[in-house]
Order: C-alpha cells, then structure tokens, then sequence
C-alpha cells in the first residue's frame, strides 16, 4: 500500500492550461486514494478536495477551449486515465461542485460528430462510464433485487440509517476524562465532521451536520475540522443546506466569518429594504436570538457595527438598523427566561456604565410624565461627557476620552427609542424647555463637534423648531412664504455639508405633522406644501413608517394611539399620491 | 382490469423501445420524463397487487404474451417478469443508458447537476450518485457495529419483507433460497446479513430465518467459516437457537476429520472450505467462554465419544481425545 505524498505548492491560476506534470500529480493521487483505504487515505482526499477542484476547473476551461477531443488528447494524453479514476472516488463525486465539474469534463470530451478513432472510442467510454456510475450493481443489491427493492430506494435507505446511526453516536458523551491514553467517544469527531466536507450539499446528510455543530464541546479531541465549517457556511449561505435554528447559533459560534458575513448580509438587506426593516426580518435572520443564547456573539455583532459606523459616518438607514437590531436583542433577551442571566455590563462593556440602565430602560416602563425629566437628565450627561473630552489638555488621554464619548453615543444609537421620543416631546414643548432635547437630537446627528459647528448646529436647530412652531399654529390660510421658505432651506441639500442635518430637521417636521393637536387637513397642505419644494418625499415616508412601528410596538406612547395611526396612515397616503404625481418630473 | 393490464403491456413495450430501438433518438425531455412516469406506475401496480395472487397471475400472463411479440420485434429482448417491474424505473434507466442511440442531450438533463425536486427526470442519476458516494465516504466511520451500516439496511429489509409474509400466512422460503449461492462475494455478504438480522432487536421473523438456517447447513457452515469469530460469538449469546446449532457443526466438522500422518495434525478431507483443527478449537473454546454450562455438556458428550474411540490418550487416534486435551491445556 503506497503512502499518501506531501502536498505540493501548485500555483492557483484558473486561466493556464493545465501542465502535464501537475496532471501527473493529481493522477498519482488518484490511484493512491483509490487502492489504499485507510484512514490516512481518506484524510488525504478529504485535505486535497478543493485543491483538486480548482484543478478539475483548469482542465474544464482547458477541454473547452480545445477545438476538438482528438486534440485534447494529444496534449493531455493522461486525461482520460485521471477522470476515469476520479468517477470512483467518492469524495469527488458526493460534493456538489466535485461531481458538476467532473460530469462537464466528460462532456466536454464527448464529440458529437466523432472524426477519427479516438475521438469514436472516447465517446463509448464515457457512455460506459457514465451507465456504471449510476447502475452498478454489487453483492448487496443482488440480495435487494431478491426482496423487489428499487435500487434508489435502497441507497436512499442506507444512507439515511447511516446517518443515524453516525448521529447516535455523536451524541454519546465524553468518556476519556482528559486521560489522552485512553480512547474516547469524540476521536469520531473530527473524522465525521471531515467527511462530511463533501457531503454539506446532500439533504440526508443535514441531520448529521446539526447534530456536529450542536455536539457539547466537552472534550479537548470534539474538534470540527475547519474545512466543515468553512464548507458548511458557504452552503448555508447560499441556501444549499437547511439547518435547524440552533445547528445555525453553535455554527456562528464555531466560526467567525460565518457570524459576518450573517450580520453585512442582514445589514445589506436592510439597506435595500425600500423602507424601516421589519422586526419580523430582524427575527427569521435568527441573529437576536442568537446575540440572547450567547453574549460573545452580541459582543461580536457590536465591534461589527460599531466599524460601520465609524466608516459611513453613520448613515441614517445604519443608525436606524443597530436601534431596531437592539430592540429586538433585548426583546429575546427578556423571552430568555434567563437559565443564564448575563449582567447588563457583560453585554454592553464598553459603554459609560452610568448611562447604561436610563438608556436601556424603555420608555413604556416608565410614567409618561417622568419622560421629560428622564431626557433632560440624559442630555445633560452626555453634555458632560463632551465637554470632558473637549477640554482635555493631554493628548493621550484625549483618545480615552473620545472613545469614552463614541461609546455614548453608540449606546444613544442602540437606544433610540429615547431619540425618538425627544423628537415627540420638542413638539409639545414650550420654547424655553427646548434646549436639553434638541441638545440631545443634535447629538445624535452629530456626534462629534468637527470644526466646532455644535453651536451653530444648536442653533439652527432652535430656528428650525421655531419655524415648524409658528408654521403649525397658523390657523387661517394663507401660509407665510417666508417661514415656509426658511424651513425649505433647512431641509434643501446644500452645496457645502450644512452645519445641520436636514433629516433631523425632517424628522422633526414630521413628528410636527402627526403630533400636534392640528387639522389634519391643515397638518397634510404644510406637509405637501413643503415637500413639494424641497422633495424629500421618500425620507419622509421613511419617517412615517418607523413611527408607525414604535406605535405597533406601544414604544410611542400617546393617550390617543388610534388618532395618531389615523394620522399617519392619511400623511402616508398623501405622500404617496405626491410621489406618484412628481416622480415623472423629478427624475 | 383491462386498462392495467394494457398499460403493463405499454410498459414492457416502453422498456423494450428504450433499451433496444432507435426511437430513442428522437426522445427529449418530456418523453423521457413520461416513460419515467410510466415506469414508476407500473411500480405501484406491483406493490399493490403483492399480495393478491388471482391478479398477480392475470399480469403474469398478459407478460408472458407480450413477451413473445416483443422478442419477435426486437432482437436480443430480454423477458420481462413480474418482480422485474419492482424495479421499473431501474430496468428503465439501465436500457436507456445502455442504448448507443439516446441522444446526449436526453444523458446530460439525467446527469445534470442542477437537481430541483420537482422535476423527476433532471438530475435523477446526479442524485443516485450523490447518494451512492455519500454511502461511501461514510461508511467507514459507521462500521461501529461489526456487520456495517449496509448489512444492518439490508437487515431490516429482510426481517419485514419476511414478516410482512409470514403475517399473511405466505411462504417466505423463496427469498432465503433463491439468493445465488454460487457467487463467493455475493454468498458471503449474505452472511453478514444473515447475521445482523440475528442480532437486530427481537422479532417474529428471526425464528424463522433460524429454522431455515438450521435445514439449510450448507449457509449455516458458510456463515460459521467466513465469519469473525467475534460476531460469531455475538451470535451465539443473543440467539441460544443459534448456539445450539453452531455447537452441532462443530461436532459435526470434528467427526469429518481424519488424522494425516505426514502433516501430524487433524484435517479435513471432504470439505471446502476447510477447517483447521486449531480453529475449531478456538471455535469451541469461545463457546466455552460465553456459555460456561455448554462446556460440561460439551465435554460429556465428548468424553463418551472418545470413550467409544477406545479411550487412548494417545495424540492422533481419536479426534474427541484431542479436542478435549486442547480444551483442558488452555485451562
């Protein structure tokens, strides 16, 4: 029995033509694989597998750009001999893409119009071939065609018993008590999880993958192998394998890049979500539930967000997203029951540990008079912070202090349902109670005081709130051009970056819209009026939606809930008309 | 009855087209998806009429007809029997794939590789395949038990296809009989099935098959030869039946051996495959070991047998002299 050679460095171009030797090596390999039959043999194709892809989609390209077989042949003399043995080796031919690209080079060698012997007999071979792959019969069938069992039906049975039986066994526990002398139960382990590399495409075989990622990891040898996980999270991710929720969580557990690449996929679906994303999208993406099971994930899907973040300067539909996201974190974390109660500062680490308890509280678990208080002390707070970071004199701990206010406002960006609600309280309140909320808001658009705007923001924002106040008091026609005008400007894309962010300002007029104790038919021509000229129509839609499921979550508390979803479904229907009338112009 | 036996016939037709004419060329997608339709109908037709013999041998006959124009029409036709069409789509498949002039187009949708469940016929021997090597790749890791996870399938198969028969008062020997005996490989795996079946949870049918082993001795000494003596063993502290009837083999095997002067040791003359005397003592001692009261009937018996031999103690007179000073060395 030959042993199983090193590996060898091949260079990883798909575009060159095969070289004869590497087909040498591969060939070589094959006929190893296929007389030995140990354990060192199987590790060794399980280890080559994809490297023998890559080959295998070398020499498809190869055989296409070929003009002929005949040709092909010439120049490949060994290619019939090395596909020829890889039909009967079984880790080719049970992975998905293994057998694809195997099957297409068969095809590409068969001619249809044979010119010359070679080519003729090639073509008998692969017809041959290809009939024993899926007919042959051995011992065992002759004994099935007695019983009048159908072939498929027979495989299909052997395969789904040996996947119970394997599953049975993986659920034994661990016996060896760290004793490495001794043999354990999990040495199975790692050789299953290596074998089902070929197999993660193959729906019987699914059981058995969950029942591997889901095994307690009690012992030092119930390793997975990392080409399992790696195969086992691009077919999941590519919806080639179905796992059962918790097969999913111990997977993102096992594997990091598994875990990212959920949460940008989750994260992109929102972003093209043509409104708020829906909590029930947040849930099926199983990434809440998973963050509430094990506190390392939520840790990992913060870092992730906060990288975000960081980058895009924060977004609005990416501030909204980690808000919602949050929310939804903490809805399970409650569901939890807690067998494990993890502490609020295991969780959120990071964050100012004072902020932590009044910005995690939700608004409904406190009295509605207690908000205000509640939102002014928040404010002042998070003023203090800033302006500790400000007037830091030492550089290096100038850095501290900035990550000290990030982290802030990250948890401001977690908890945004208080953002929310000060945007709802700013339209009841009397002009000089304004300040600590539109501080607040202003905070949340604008985190960091670049170039020293905050006060001009300030500002601004006070101008803005002054606008809407006198705009929505009017209580005869005609509107006041001028105030219209100022607040077009406010909310109008300027040339320069603005020192204020016209959502904000949007969002404050919408809150204005729906809130206030005003006609609605007065509330809709201001919305339409205002609109028309500066066209921030599907913003403002936005808003409208996100304010319809804080109303459907009971987060937006107001005495006459049915009133204020009749009137945000009316400005939605507004909205809608403007958008049909104006979008042949404006685009 | 008239409209299944004309669609029995239509299938035998079918299979006869596929394999042997050049209609097939001409075939595409839908036709091959319908003739699989067919096959998998006629399928059905035979699990239901399984237990009703009236019917099973109207089909038989109208078979035996068709047969008889088909092979008129067609060259090399091979009959086509009831229990054949278990198998249809099988049988449909195989004379497909064998017939030079199905186009390679209708091979490519059969092998394609972008299954969808919902259609029967694209990829229908990707996934045989698929299945086929899956078993493979892990078959070595579920071999915890000593028979193998086929062997164990093909077990369970056994044991209700023989219970379902025996429930209805049907004669069940055909199964065990016919399977080839003449076929080292194939003979051999049927042990190991035989012996998984014996090991399986209890159940009605393996008294059964234990009759039947015990009047078929030509299986149970395969069985007994072939075998590890490990599973042998297992056999023989599950299923007492077994035990008894592997003691009377060993004796039996005993008295067949005669001593050859020249090679000094005890052999078997008339039978293949042979026996060493060393294995069966190891045979027996194993016994011994799991069955401690057989051995004080074991040795009874062999006493008496060796008394009957004249009661040397000499090495190469009596067979159950020396089998029993084997035993008593190993003591």
């Amino acid at each position: 029995m030959s042993q199983p050679q090193p590996l060898l460095q091949l260079p990883q171009t798909a575009e060159r033509a095969p070289s004869a030797g590497e087909l040498r090596f591969w060939l070589d390999k094959a006929v190893c694989w296929g007389q030995a039959d140990g354990p060192d043999a199987r590790k060794d194709a399980s280890l080559h597998l994809s490297r023998l892809k890559d080959f295998l989609q070398q020499v498809l390209t190869h055989i296409n750009n070929m003009s002929s077989t005949a040709e092909t042949v010439k120049r490949l003399p060994l290619l019939g001999q090395f596909l020829g043995r890889l039909c009967w080796n079984p880790y080719v031919t049970a992975d998905a893409t293994g057998r694809r690209l195997l099957l297409q080079c068969l095809w590409g060698l068969y001619s249809e119009h044979p010119g010359n012997a070679v080519e003729r007999t090639a073509n008998q071979w692969i017809r041959k071939v290809l009939c024993q792959l899926a007919t042959e019969e051995d011992d065992a069938q002759a004994l099935m065609k007695k019983m009048d069992i159908p072939p498929k039906d027979y495989h299909l049975e052997v395969l789904r018993k040996m996947v119970a039986l394997l599953q049975k066994s993986i659920g034994k526990s661990c016996s060896c008590l760290g004793d490495t002398n001794q043999r354990c139960a999990c040495d199975n382990i790692l050789a299953t999880s290596e074998a089902c590399v070929p197999l993660v495409t193959c729906p019987e075989a699914a059981p058995l993958i969950s029942a591997l990622l889901q095994q307690q990891v009690t012992c030092v040898r119930a390793a997975l192998s990392e080409d399992f996980l790696d195969a086992v999270s691009s077919a999941y991710s590519s919806r080639c394998l179905s796992l059962e929720e918790q097969a999913v969580v111990s997977l993102w557990c096992h594997n990091l890049p598994s875990l990212e690449e959920a949460v940008l996929r989750l994260l992109d679906c929102a972003l093209t979500y043509s409104g708020p994303i829906p909590q029930k999208q947040l849930e099926q993406s199983l990434l809440p539930k998973a963050c509430a099971q094990h506190c390392s994930i939520f840790l990992v899907v913060n870092d992730i967000f906060r990288s975000i973040l960081k980058q895009a300067d924060g977004t609005e539909c990416v501030k909204y997203f980690v808000g919602a996201f949050t929310g939804c974190f903490l809805r399970e974390v409650a569901l939890q029951q807690h067998q494990t109660s993890v502490s609020l500062k295991a969780m959120f680490p990071q964050s100012p540990q004072s902020l932590l308890l009044p910005l995690l509280t939700r608004p409904t678990e406190m009295p509605q008079q207690a908000w205000r208080r509640h939102l002014i002390w928040l404010s002042s707070s998070l003023q203090r912070l800033t302006e500790e970071e400000e007037d830091g004199d030492d550089n290096s701990s100038r850095s501290g202090r900035f990550h000290t206010v990030f982290e802030a406002w990250f948890l401001l960006v977690q908890c945004s349902h208080w953002v929310q609600v000060a945007v709802q309280l700013l339209v009841t309140s009397e002009p000089e109670d304004c300040a600590p909320l539109l501080w607040l808001l202003t905070f949340y658009h604008h985190p960091t005081n670049r170039g020293h705007h905050r006060a001009l923001q300030l500002v601004r924002g006070k101008e803005a709130w002054d606008h809407l106040h006198s705009l929505f008091s009017v209580l005869d026609p005609p509107l006041p051009i001028d105030l219209l005008q100022s607040l077009v400007t406010l909310l109008s894309p300027q040339p320069q970056p603005p020192p204020l962010s016209p959502l904000l300002t949007l969002n404050l007029f919408v809150n204005f819209a729906v809130f206030l104790q005003q006609s609605l038919s007065a509330s809709t021509e201001i919305v339409q009026m205002v609109l028309d000229r500066c066209g921030l129509v599907d913003g403002a839609r936005w808003v409208l939606s996100s304010l319809q499921i804080r109303m459907n979550q009971g987060d937006c508390l107001s005495s006459d809930t049915e009133r204020v979803h009749l009137r945000i479904r009316a400005l939605q229907n507004t909205l809608t008309h403007m958008h049909v009338a104006s979008s042949p112009a404006k685009e | 009855m008239e409209a299944v036996l004309k669609n029995v016939a239509g299938t035998a037709e079918l299979l006869a087209v596929a394999s042997l004419s050049g209609e097939v060329e001409r075939w595409e997608e839908p036709t091959v998806s319908r003739a699989f339709q067919w096959a998998r109908y006629c399928e059905h037709l035979c699990r239901r009429f399984h237990d009703n013999p009236a019917i099973r041998r109207v089909i038989e006959k109208q078979l035996r007809v068709t047969n008889h124009g088909l092979r008129a029409a067609f060259a090399g036709y091979g009959d086509v029997s009831f229990s054949d069409l278990y198998r249809c789509q099988h049988l449909l498949l195989v004379g497909l794939l064998k017939n030079p002039q199905l186009p390679i187009s209708v091979m490519k949708i059969l092998f394609d590789a972008e299954q969808s469940e919902y259609q029967e016929v694209t990829g229908y021997c990707s996934r045989i395949i698929q299945c086929k090597s899956a078993c493979k790749v892990l078959s070595p890791l579920a071999d915890s038990s000593a028979v193998g996870a086929d062997a164990e399938v093909q077990a369970e198969m056994l044991m209700e296809r023989l219970g379902a028969l025996l429930s209805r008062g049907g004669e069940a020997r055909h199964i065990l009989d016919s399977v080839p005996q003449g076929f080292e490989g194939a003979a051999g795996h049927f042990c190991v099935v035989i012996a998984a079946a014996l090991l399986m949870k209890k159940n009605s049918s393996q008294d059964f098959l234990l009759d039947w082993l015990q009047k078929e001795q030509s299986v149970l000494e395969q069985m007994c030869s072939s075998l590890p003596s490990a599973l042998i063993i297992e056999l023989t502290k599950k299923q007492p039946k077994f035990r008894d009837a592997f003691c009377d083999l060993l004796k039996k095997w005993a008295s067949d051996m005669e001593y050859s002067l020249s090679e000094g040791e005890w052999i078997q003359t008339r039978r293949n495959p042979t026996v060493s005397f060393d294995r069966l003592t190891e045979h027996f001692l194993g016994l011994f070991e799991t069955c401690p009261s057989v051995r004080v009937d074991v040795e009874e018996e062999l006493n008496a047998l060796k008394m009957s031999d004249g009661d040397f103690d000499v090495r190469g007179l009596s067979v159950w002299g020396d089998l029993l000073s084997a035993f008593n060395k190993s003591v």
